[in-house]
């Protein structure tokens, strides 16, 4: 048992880290900085993708039958740490990080040899399709309707919360095929052309005042038989594939440290009455804190790595557990680093992207975008599960 | 990098449950803290027999060469079962300590009757002014013809009222000396002191205690990082203690809320109190990890041992005492009552808080060191050289 890390992957790491250093530009990492939101906006990430793309290094999680770098978890940890560390844009979102899994796993030959290429070139970008205004945490109640005619599913209903569906070109959804026997078995999973007729998408600004949801509303939307993956009733199979993939290799630990580093930048700098927030010992017990919750985070995703790498499972007490640290450390931060602007909190710069403006100095930079992500940080608790189902997760576990 | 326990490892943690569920019920531990001793000379010779006493030391001195990950794992146990038995103080802290600064004469005097059973060492090193600055001790080491005699109070001595053996620091020549003394040198003056936890220490008065140069353990500026070392080797045992005591009353709490009927149903069914046992579930987690970190980090170089093992004192105190306080309100009055071991884990977590250094202390000794961009910037993979 240790944690060091081996020639091989040294090398690796020096390699990510000269690949950073010359390809990820200022530019780049002031929008990624200014950038309020989980996911980078889509110019600036499909301008970082195409030159992440060129190294070969766009989805670090696939196989090398499908374009991927066929890397080891540890090579996947140690370039997630990088990236992070180095500021990158966001873009591995619902695209190379949700659809393209599923796609790899139950897809037909036809639909990996169609999609996966075009989610690694950035050709197309998917949206996620799962909650409804009706149905959120409890996900297996959605009625979006899709009645089979011939060759063809006719689709009716509405999705939420999807992420930059706005600007996406496909949405993978979850949809009702029957309304009889368990609701979970009346799901299937569809793949959707946002450009088919009877498509509308409406904008929902969140507090962060940043556009990233949507709703989509299908109006009797035919989408082929084709664009099937697995069977009809199998969505929920699928869906619980898609999360049950993550455990064991998803990393926020690089992210997280990202922040908190911003964060100390931030408290050491000399505030305009002269102090500095890191020598203020309430700040700094704060700090500190959060600081050990990171260490244990970093270690819980170690832990489940190397479970993984053993050929085991993580356990779903380990996983939602780090499911509810990440997000309440994210939100400890952003709180913390916005308790620093003083009567500044009070200024609101409405303009999006932000990174639009003309620069200035790092700091003031900084200082205006802490307040859109303490409010941005929020939503950690609520999406992929809120943290009461993860509470409610556990429980099952423990009671059973 | 690899975090998974080697079967072997399993195994000894295994059969650790298995001894200790046999020979320490919670009845029997009533009676042992009721006692005079405070601890039961038979499981003491169990130790032995299973090898425990020579657990972490090289095979050269007798021991079995095992490493931090073994001792965390027996720890975690003893938390659990709620061992009074100085493993800690006379093993890890004492023991540790002397293999590392001791001569081979030192060694063997002092490590193969431990290992054997029949002797138990303690560290006399605290007193009551010393606080998160180790060097702080006023004990006098003054030269007497060959050898030395000492002068002033230790506080607190861990495993010290069990002991025979003493390892007491002074201030020599403005230096700080280790000095090896029997519990029953003249001049040595031992007081009994009941801890929190149930367990028993001593405070030492030394007026003029005897000493001869062969007892002279270490002089010279080497001795006070070597005994920042072992605190903090024994800091993160503790941490492990602490996740086993967290786990226990996880455990107990999740029993009793499923047997307790009120209002005409087990309390486990209702949510409100579901979701605070899940809680309870993630700071267990968090806790383990954090003691992890610590126990892989105890031979690292001291800036990584010191982020590793404060951080995780830090991060399991606060852990532990949501942990401790939601066991004793889920199990209500009952909870509250001597009557049921929750309180004596509550306790003894409560012991662990305030152990080498406080929560905030340690919190403080974390901080200093995160402040440093690169260090906080720089996840917990380490390159081999770091060692």
């Amino acid at each position: 048992m240790d944690l060091l890390l081996t020639q091989e992957e040294i090398a690796f790491r020096d390699e990510v880290r000269a690949f950073l250093e010359a390809e990820l530009d200022h530019d780049l990492r002031r929008a990624e900085r200014l950038n309020p939101s989980f996911v980078a906006y889509p110019e600036v990430g499909r301008k970082w993708q195409a030159k992440v793309a060129k190294k070969g290094w766009a989805a670090p999680a696939w196989p090398k039958e499908h374009g991927g770098p066929g890397w080891t978890l540890a090579q996947r940890y140690i370039f997630d740490q990088e990236c992070e560390r180095a500021g990158e844009p966001n873009f591995r979102g619902a695209s190379i990080k949700m659809i393209a899994p599923v796609l790899m796993r139950y897809g037909t030959e036809e639909q990996k040899r169609f999609y996966l290429p075009r989610i690694l070139s950035g050709e197309d970008l998917w949206a996620q399709g799962y909650s409804e205004p009706g149905s959120g945490s409890d996900l297996a109640s959605l009625k979006t309707k899709a009645m089979r005619d011939g060759d063809h599913y006719v689709v009716n209903g509405s999705k939420i919360w999807s992420t930059l569906a706005h600007h996406s070109t496909r949405m993978f959804a979850l949809v009702r095929t029957s309304d009889t026997g368990k609701k979970q078995e009346g799901i299937t999973f569809l793949l959707i052309d946002l450009s088919l007729p009877g498509i509308s998408i409406r904008p929902i600004r969140s507090i962060c005042g940043t556009h990233e949801f949507n709703q989509v509303f299908f109006d009797d939307v035919r989408v082929p038989v084709a664009d099937r993956v697995g069977e009809e009733g199998q969505g929920w199979e699928i869906a619980k594939y898609l999360l049950e993939f993550e455990r064991g290799g998803s990393f926020a630990g690089g992210a997280l440290r990202a922040l908190h580093s911003r964060l100390l930048k931030l408290a050491s700098e000399p505030l305009p009455d002269g102090r500095r927030m890191i020598d203020d010992p309430v700040f700094a017990v704060r700090f500190a804190e959060i600081a050990t919750d990171i260490d244990a985070n970093d270690m819980l995703e170690l832990t489940a790595m190397s479970k993984v790498q053993a050929g085991g499972n993580p356990g779903s007490v380990p996983s939602s557990t780090m499911k509810i640290l990440r997000s309440r450390i994210r939100q400890a931060i952003a709180e913390l680093a916005a308790s620093i602007l003083g009567r500044d909190a009070l200024r609101w710069e409405e303009h999006r992207p932000l990174h639009e403006l003309p620069e200035e100095p790092e700091i003031e930079e900084e200082r205006k975008v802490a307040s859109a992500l303490y409010f941005n940080s929020r939503s950690q608790s609520i999406f992929g599960g809120s943290n009461e189902i993860q509470l409610e997760i556990i429980a099952r576990t423990l009671l059973r | 990098m690899d975090l998974n326990y080697s079967p072997e490892q399993l195994m000894l943690k295994e059969s650790a449950a298995r001894f200790l569920s046999e020979v320490s019920s919670f009845e029997f531990r009533r009676q042992i803290i009721a006692s005079e001793a405070g601890m039961d000379e038979e499981v003491w010779r169990g130790f032995a027999e299973l090898g425990w006493l020579a657990l972490p030391f090289a095979e050269e001195n007798g021991g079995l060469g095992c490493g931090p990950v073994e001792i965390s794992l027996l720890m975690e146990e003893m938390g659990k079962a709620l061992v009074t038995e100085p493993f800690l103080a006379s093993v890890v802290l004492a023991g540790g300590l002397l293999e590392r600064v001791g001569s081979a004469e030192q060694r063997e005097r002092v490590l193969t009757p431990l290992i054997a059973g029949m002797s138990r060492p303690a560290l006399a090193h605290m007193e009551r002014e010393t606080g998160s600055d180790l060097g702080c001790i006023a004990t006098q080491a003054v030269r007497d013809g060959n050898g030395y005699r000492l002068y002033g109070r230790k506080a607190l001595v861990l495993g010290g009222a069990s002991s025979d053996t003493f390892l007491v620091t002074a201030r020599l020549d403005n230096e700080i000396a280790l000095f090896l003394l029997p519990a029953g040198a003249e001049g040595l003056a031992r007081k009994t002191v009941r801890l929190v936890d149930g367990s028993r220490a001593c405070d030492l008065m030394l007026d003029s205690v005897r000493v001869d140069e062969q007892d002279l353990v270490s002089a010279r500026g080497g001795v006070l990082p070597e005994i920042e070392a072992a605190y903090d080797r024994a800091t993160a045992a503790l941490a492990a203690d602490a996740v086993g005591c967290m786990d226990a009353l996880l455990a107990a709490t999740i029993t009793y809320t499923k047997q307790r009927v009120q209002f005409g149903q087990p309390l486990a069914n209702f949510q409100a109190l579901q979701h605070r046992m899940a809680e309870m579930a993630v700071k267990c987690e968090e806790a383990r990890a954090s003691a992890l970190l610590a126990t892989l980090s105890v031979d690292a170089p001291r800036t990584i041992r010191i982020r590793a093992v404060s951080g995780a004192k830090a991060k399991v105190g606060r852990a532990s005492r949501h942990v401790a306080q939601e066991a004793i309100q889920l199990h209500g009055a009952m909870g509250y009552s001597e009557e049921m071991p929750v309180g004596s884990w509550f306790r003894r977590l409560y012991a662990f808080e305030n152990s080498f250094g406080s929560t905030a202390e340690h919190l403080a000794r974390y901080g200093a060191i995160v402040r440093d961009p690169a260090v906080l910037a720089g996840g917990l993979l380490r390159e081999p050289e770091a060692y």
